[in-house]
């Protein structure tokens, strides 16, 4: 924004300055931790689901992915409770047990390659020709939230 | 005597005053210049630098010293973020705190910051040099403060018009959901041009429904159909007495003949088995469960006449041009069979007259119900032959996120003043705000208004240069014609499937290359027998009880025409060899997770059972070599397969099932 607006926006504001001085400076003081501020029930609705599973937005946005790409076999959940799980040999893992949540280049690497590349059965495929690197990058974000969630 | 030239004694005081009076606040300024915040953040930069690089990386890194900023005439703004965000495009501060940090994800690599800047995603005061004045969090008299992470996808809008928007969830969700609820027939929306929204039709509305429903449908559409997509315009038990006495009245078209119809001998059972036949769940939900093109049917017993439901079963285009209902090929018989199960299951009340009664006739009623019907801006989604168009009611959105939050009513609650507080409170209720509003309540859920709220967010007054904004250009409507039109148009083909990208997206599978896909017999069989391609799929084609002429027409059609040369161009002479290969690396890749051969396999994907009758090579070829060049978003794998690899699971997928086995060596 540039400064012709700032000015006008002060001109303007002038006129209900001690309204938007009381309202703001009851405000701003509170914002930025984990439930929305008061007064702003926008932001509170759009956090809402997101904060009710603990997670950022990086791994929300990545547990968008997972499900669209990854619950028919591991659960919507990461339990290995997918739809599709019975039909596999070896079964999909548990992602929620805390033993099962690598680190970062791990997880990447299942991903983008398939299990296959990390030496496990093939079934998991890999993603890396059809999710870019930030979709990946969000789906390991949400895959280490799944595990950290359990052993809180 | 005084010389004139020399000045008063007080003058002197007055000089040496404003003197160290100017002293002073140079020196103030100076020091505070050399304490500025940013100044003490770079050198906290550089201890931390220190830390995180190798001396060598440290020598080749930029100095850090003086105010930095990106200056963006195409966007009228200078950013100086930078100055203090000093690692934000160094992956080696992935860990520091703020405000070193790396920029997560590889956005900065899609959004060079070189010519996109800070604050077009992120608003805030981009020319600010302190923590404060960038407004970083809301801050007094700065009307546009940076937006908190969870809300910024409404600046994703700005730029990126389509519906869909990349990397952009909740904002793709909202627009999704001001297409689906029809906002553009009331509201001039940018970015909603063209597209229409239509209720039902109500020409003839007066021989469908039941007068004791419709009073309780005005009054309330929620407590009928729960995803009812008509919001409740919260009418006066005046205006529902004036609007059921007019929409009555309607009675351009009665229903089709249905003399030599014998409803006591009905077949309740054998209509609850065409129900399920027919695949009415695809697009209708009972009792929870299926599909929502078309309205759910738990209680259309309580709401729609026997003679009316017969004649829509049998032709739904005679009254309803548009609908994407298609038109079954049944007899009188059938047709009275489903009817009667239909309104006997789905109903909650024993029934009452079909028929209004003389009452409703009242000229002055009619009257009044017509003018509330116009004033209310019924006629922008239901098309009503003697009632013209009116326009849109409601007030254009363009440059609603520009509004000033001052100016705007918030009601009783205490909240933040913001155009984003006020714009999603007037959606979730638009009476709550203090000011009678003629928009009906939706009901929407908390979240999906918010979704809404960062949909409409985006729609600034200040227009991005065009080298910015990335719009996907509209689609063209398919017109078919012919016989294969005719029966495309019957059966409705394009309610569930796209031709040119124009059509429904229930199914996964578009038309455009149908012919190079599927074999030409497997197509007809497909067409007269619908199976399930797809195990885990709830909604599937319906049965049409089509001719086999029909069947055989749209086939030959689709073959013909539906086509893509580069397909049909595989040359698909297998050797034995190519196919024990392609056998062995269907096992090494694990594709019998999520395919089922010979019951053997997963249920994600198709089953491939009898692949060699149903699939023609050159697709096959084509979609292991490229999935989501053809449906992106699909969960068949790229595995990146070398030519010789895809030819030979080629070659195995289309040995498959010829000979009615699933197992290999049928297809020679």
């Amino acid at each position: 924004m540039s400064c012709r607006e700032r000015v006008g926006t002060q001109r303007h504001m002038c006129r209900s300055a001690l309204v938007a001085l009381l309202v703001t400076a009851s405000l701003t003081g509170c914002h930025q931790k984990a439930a929305a501020p008061p007064g702003e029930p926008m932001l509170a609705a759009v956090r809402g689901d997101q904060r009710a599973a603990g997670l950022t937005y990086a791994e929300a946005q990545g547990r968008l992915l997972f499900q669209q790409y990854c619950a028919t076999c591991h659960g919507d959940e990461g339990k290995g409770d997918g739809q599709n799980a019975s039909n596999l040999n070896p079964a999909p893992p548990d992602l929620t047990a805390p033993k099962a949540a690598p680190d970062a280049v791990y997880l990447r690497r299942v991903i983008a390659q398939g299990s296959a590349a990390v030496g496990r059965s093939p079934l998991s495929p890999p993603w890396g020709r059809s999710l870019r690197a930030q979709e990946i990058d969000d789906l390991v974000l949400y895959c280490r939230a799944l595990a950290r969630r359990k052993s809180k | 005597m005084r010389d004139p030239q020399i000045a008063p004694p007080r003058l002197h005081a007055a000089f040496a005053a404003i003197g160290v009076a100017f002293l002073a606040i140079f020196s103030w300024v100076f020091l505070r210049e050399q304490g500025a915040e940013w100044r003490a953040a770079q050198q906290q930069f550089q201890a931390l630098q220190a830390t995180v690089k190798d001396p060598h990386q440290l020598a080749q890194s930029a100095s850090v010293g003086g105010l930095r900023q990106f200056w963006l005439p195409d966007l009228d703004r200078i950013d100086r973020c930078t100055t203090c965000h000093l690692g934000i495009d160094d992956p080696a501060f992935i860990r520091a705190a703020q405000p070193f940090t790396t920029h997560p994800g590889t956005w900065l690599t899609t959004h060079p910051v070189e010519r996109f800047g800070c604050t077009i995603c992120h608003d805030g005061q981009g020319d600010a040099t302190t923590y404060r004045d960038a407004a970083h969090h809301p801050v007094a008299f700065i009307e546009r403060p940076m937006r908190p992470v969870e809300t910024i996808e409404a600046n994703c809008g700005r730029c990126h018009r389509s519906i869909d928007a990349p990397d952009a969830p909740a904002l793709s969700d909202g627009r999704r959901l001001i297409r689906d609820s029809g906002c553009m027939s009331c509201h001039e929306i940018p970015g909603f041009e063209g597209l229409t929204f239509n209720g039902p039709r109500l020409d003839s509305f007066g021989y469908k429904v039941r007068p004791e429903w419709l009073g309780a449908w005005l009054a309330k559409p929620k407590d009928y159909l729960p995803h009812s997509k008509m919001g409740n315009f919260r009418l006066s038990a005046q205006e529902i007495d004036g609007l059921r006495p007019f929409l009555l009245s309607q009675r351009a078209q009665a229903p089709v003949d249905r003399t030599g119809i014998d409803w006591k001998k009905a077949d309740p059972a054998a209509g609850r088995a065409l129900f399920g036949e027919l695949r009415c769940v695809s697009c209708h939900s009972v009792n929870g469960r299926g599909g929502d093109m078309g309205p759910e049917l738990t209680r259309i017993g309580d709401k729609v006449g026997r003679e009316w439901l017969f004649g829509f079963l049998k032709n739904p285009h005679r009254e309803q041009p548009d609908t994407p209902m298609l038109e079954y090929r049944l007899s009188d018989t059938q047709l009275r069979d489903l009817t009667t199960f239909l309104l006997d299951e789905y109903r909650t009340s024993g029934g009452g007259p079909d028929q209004p009664p003389s009452s409703y006739q009242d000229p002055q009623a009619v009257a009044a119900g017509r003018a509330t019907f116009i004033r209310r801006g019924c006629p922008s989604c239901h098309q009503l032959k003697d009632v013209p168009d009116h326009g849109r009611i409601g007030p254009s959105l363009a440059g609603v996120a520009d509004r000033d939050p001052e100016q705007l009513q918030y009601g009783p609650t205490p909240v933040r003043h913001t155009t984003d507080n006020y714009v999603f409170l007037k959606i979730l209720e638009p009476e709550a705000l203090g000011q009678p509003s003629l928009m009906p309540t939706f009901d929407f859920q908390p979240e999906d208004a918010a979704k809404i709220t960062l949909a409409l967010a985006s729609l600034r007054t200040s227009d991005l240069p065009a080298s910015f904004v990335q719009r996907r250009p509209p689609v063209a409507p398919y017109r078919t014609a012919g016989a294969f039109g005719a029966w495309a148009g019957r059966y409705r083909c394009l309610s569930c499937h796209t031709i040119g990208g124009f059509g429904g997206t229930l199914s996964t599978v578009p038309l455009d290359r149908i012919g190079s896909q599927l074999q030409r017999n497997y197509l007809v069989d497909y067409l007269l027998h619908p199976g399930a391609v797809r195990v885990s799929v709830e909604a599937r084609m319906p049965v049409f009880h089509m001719l086999p002429e029909e069947a055989r027409t749209i086939a030959d059609y689709a073959s013909l025409v539906f086509l893509d040369d580069a397909l049909d161009a595989y040359d698909a002479r297998f050797t034995l060899a190519d196919e024990r290969r392609g056998q062995q690396l269907y096992a090494q890749l694990g594709c019998v997770g999520c395919h089922q051969i010979d019951t053997h396999g997963g249920y994600v994907g198709p089953d491939l059972s009898n692949s060699g009758t149903r699939l023609k090579p050159g697709w096959v070829a084509a979609w292991l070599k490229s999935p989501a060049r053809y449906k992106p978003g699909t969960l068949q794998p790229d595995y990146g397969l070398s030519d010789a690899d895809v030819r030979a699971l080629t070659a195995y997928i289309s040995s498959l099932g010829a000979d009615g086995t699933g197992r290999p060596g049928g297809a020679r």
